[in-house]
């Protein structure tokens, strides 16, 4: 048996080498596209385009806005004259903020007694940054307020002096944060790819009855498409990950056996949710739409892009049984935080039944399929 | 290039679609309910930050002062810590956001009027969520008086009125849901790849070839049927957005409409140069997900906006057609917006369609004369 095994992992071996440009995808696309996400996701909300509407041409206003210009999260872009071109320049998307100061703006704040006051737009449709932005903008002038307070001797400083510490990654870099989800997202994305096809491939093509009367068993047809997904998706796993490491300085602070053992059980899980859907799928291109479609909902409950804790409860559950999400907090956990197996227990045990189950209903779905 | 042969092929890949069900479903349905799925994980309104607490002094003013910080529901308090190995345990099994640090003697250097100093340790792993936690704390702390002494007196020098406009609450559905819409819109330029590389799979396309239908007619026969079908799917996806999430449409549907055409005209440009070179639908499947799909999550300004300090990023950004879709659909949803302020989008759409459909014919022409 394990001889014709190996024989089918051949045969997959050698087809997939005779496509050359197939077989150049699967190591070198996962590779660019690592290093095009890498290199393009943003290290977060930075220089935002804030324009200023100056009615009171005063020396305090421009001092305030060289305050703004400084702030990392804001650049000043342009000085305008009126609110319509203010306005144009927001529905254009070319400015996140836009300032107005008043006339008399800065007679009112040397005034002893009168409040200057000062307009803030944010273009709001695009909530993250106008909220980042709102906040650089009102931290600018509670700055500029204490200072001018100190200058007359009145102590503006809160009672209690908080002192942060950041753990694990200080620089609040994003892409340490992104780049071990990275890893995991894409290598889940080529073994999910190659075990969908496989089977829906030959039927299509009308291979699949060449195999079936051949002397081989259901189990060992299933494990001959399931063996090469695996090496494929653990080559590009390692492949990546020295990316992510070498290349792009991601720490490993946990252990890397720990991480390669729990790769084993997800990349398991995926292979067999590729092989369910291949069985499923009467051709390919239903077979990749299906996988498209389970892609995308697997990314998003995975917590790759919002954590899984501001999900609802119900989705929090969901979120559960995506073998993706326990992988990616797995992954980012050994790789930024070091974390050990007593730590993740919880999220190996998951992992392993998860991947049980899938295997099991797999396994006998096909089972019942060609016959 | 005849009208009849092209209507003939466009005929033709119209009952394809249609008579495969599965298929008709992924073209027009499935954005909708993606759309649908998506945007249910998308909103960030409720953040939750998981807090423990580490109190040295055991006072009543720290008891006070935790109560004070925690007592508007932002944070999840989850008991306390002991030592800075449990701290450093808890935060890496993901338990715990942050911890709060009360050193001995807080109270006693309060009541003496001194400043007393409290530490924040935060779990920067996710630097989003760790920035966000650091602010509520930041802001709570500084708002924190003890009882008996009054507040310092602080005077207001500068009032600031902010105002957002297109999205008054800044609600991260409001600005979530017409960008999304972008990603969704992808299916049915997936499709077309997948159809065009499934005749040269299958090998129709040469029985195709042997009939007086020449290329142009055969290619724009396909992307017409698919950009119509998928032109038939906006509509549940823009009810989805309207009447299920209730994000404002200021804008004009029939300029949207005709906006989504330009975006897929722009994505089943590149569709075709794909399907061009891959020679079968496993590989043009990879093309699409790993050129057009992963990326518009992350650099096409869908979260985070374009960074455009990276020329590489921006480069990356504006070769997208969904970063330009997003800016078109979040302008014509929220801001009302029409052709004059869009116009830079809508023309670069304009002319990667047109490069792309070109360059498709090209590449197939040569290709036929093998």
């Amino acid at each position: 048996m394990a001889i014709r095994i190996g024989n089918l992992v051949w045969k997959e071996l050698l087809q997939l080498a005779r496509d050359w440009l197939l077989t150049a995808f699967l190591f070198i696309l996962p590779l660019l596209q690592l290093i095009l996400l890498a290199r393009a996701t943003g290290r977060g909300i930075k220089e935002e385009p804030v324009i200023v509407l100056d009615r009171d041409r005063s020396a305090v206003v421009r001092q305030l806005a060289l305050r703004l210009d400084n702030r990392e999260e804001l650049a000043i872009r342009e000085w305008v004259d009126s609110e319509e071109v203010l306005t144009d320049r927001l529905e254009r998307g070319m400015a996140r903020v836009g300032i107005i100061f008043p006339p008399g703006f800065a007679e009112d704040l040397a005034h002893p007694t009168r409040t200057a006051t000062v307009q803030v737009i944010v273009d709001g449709s695009s909530d993250t940054a106008a909220s980042i932005a709102l906040s650089a903008v009102q931290t600018v002038f509670a700055d500029y307020t204490r200072a001018r307070l100190r200058e007359v001797g009145i102590s503006p400083d809160p009672l209690v002096d908080l002192r942060i510490v950041t753990y694990y990654n200080p620089a609040y870099d994003v892409r340490k944060f992104a780049i071990p989800a990275q890893v995991g997202f894409i290598t889940y994305q080529i073994t999910l790819v190659i075990a969908s096809l496989g089977l829906a491939r030959e039927r299509e093509l009308g291979t699949l009855e060449a195999l079936i009367v051949a002397p081989l068993g259901r189990t060992e047809i299933v494990l001959g498409k399931a063996i090469p997904a695996f090496l494929i998706g653990m080559l590009n796993f390692l492949f990546l990950l020295a990316v992510a490491l070498f290349v792009f300085h991601v720490p490993l602070r946990g252990s890397f056996l720990l991480l390669l053992a729990l790769t084993v059980p997800f990349l398991l899980a995926e292979i067999s949710w590729g092989v369910i859907i291949s069985s499923v799928s009467r051709t390919q291109q239903q077979a990749i739409l299906f996988v498209f479609m389970l892609a995308l909902t697997d990314l998003t409950f995975s917590g790759y892009l919002v954590p899984v804790k501001n999900l609802s409860l119900v989705l929090q559950w969901v979120a559960r049984l995506v073998p993706m999400y326990h992988y990616l907090t797995v992954i980012r956990a050994i790789l930024l935080k070091g974390a050990t197996l007593t730590d993740l227990w919880p999220h190996a045990l998951a992992l392993v039944l998860l991947a049980s189950v899938i295997t099991v209903i797999a396994v006998r779905r096909v089972s019942r399929r060609l016959e | 290039m005849s009208l009849r042969r092209f209507l003939a092929i466009l005929r033709k890949e119209f009952r394809h679609i249609f008579r495969d069900l599965r298929l008709l479903f992924l073209v027009t349905v499935s954005p909708a309910l993606l759309l649908f799925l998506l945007s249910h994980i998308f909103i960030m309104d409720v953040q939750q930050i998981e807090l423990a607490v580490w109190d040295l002094d055991q006072s009543s003013l720290s008891r006070r002062y935790i109560t004070f910080i925690t007592s508007d529901g932002e944070f999840h308090i989850r008991g306390e810590v002991h030592s800075y190995a449990e701290l450093d345990a808890r935060m890496r099994a993901g338990q715990l956001d942050c911890v709060l640090v009360i050193p001995k003697g807080f109270a006693r250097q309060m009541e003496r009027g001194e400043p007393a100093s409290v530490e924040a340790v935060v779990d920067g792993s996710d630097p989003i969520a760790a920035i966000q936690a650091v602010s509520s704390l930041s802001q709570r702390a500084t708002a924190f008086t003890a009882p008996g002494s009054a507040a310092p007196f602080v005077p207001v020098l500068v009032e600031v009125h902010s105002q957002a406009w297109y999205n008054p609450a800044l609600k991260s559905m409001v600005s979530m849901v017409p960008g999304l819409v972008a990603v969704v819109l992808c299916m049915p330029a997936l499709a077309l790849a997948l159809a065009l590389t499934r005749e040269k799979e299958i090998g129709s396309l040469e029985s195709l070839l042997a009939t007086p239908v020449q290329g142009a007619e055969y290619l724009l026969g396909k992307l017409g049927a698919y950009l119509s079908c998928g032109l038939l799917g906006v509509l549940p996806v823009w009810l989805v957005a309207v009447l299920y999430f209730r994000v404002p449409f200021e804008g004009n549907f029939a300029l949207y409409l005709l906006l989504s055409g330009l975006y897929f005209l722009a994505e089943m440009g590149f569709s075709i140069i794909i399907a061009n070179f891959a020679r079968n639908q496993q590989t043009a499947m990879l093309l699409v997900l790993i050129l057009f799909f992963v990326p518009s999550f992350f650099v096409a300004g869908l979260v985070l906006p374009v960074d455009t300090h990276s020329l590489f990023s921006l480069l990356v950004a504006y070769a997208l057609p969904a970063t330009h879709f997003i800016a078109i659909s979040r302008g014509v949803f929220l801001k009302g917006v029409g052709f004059p302020q869009l116009q830079t989008p809508i023309l670069l759409l304009l002319s990667m369609g047109v490069v792309g459909i070109l360059g498709g014919l090209l590449l197939f022409r040569k290709r036929m004369e093998y």
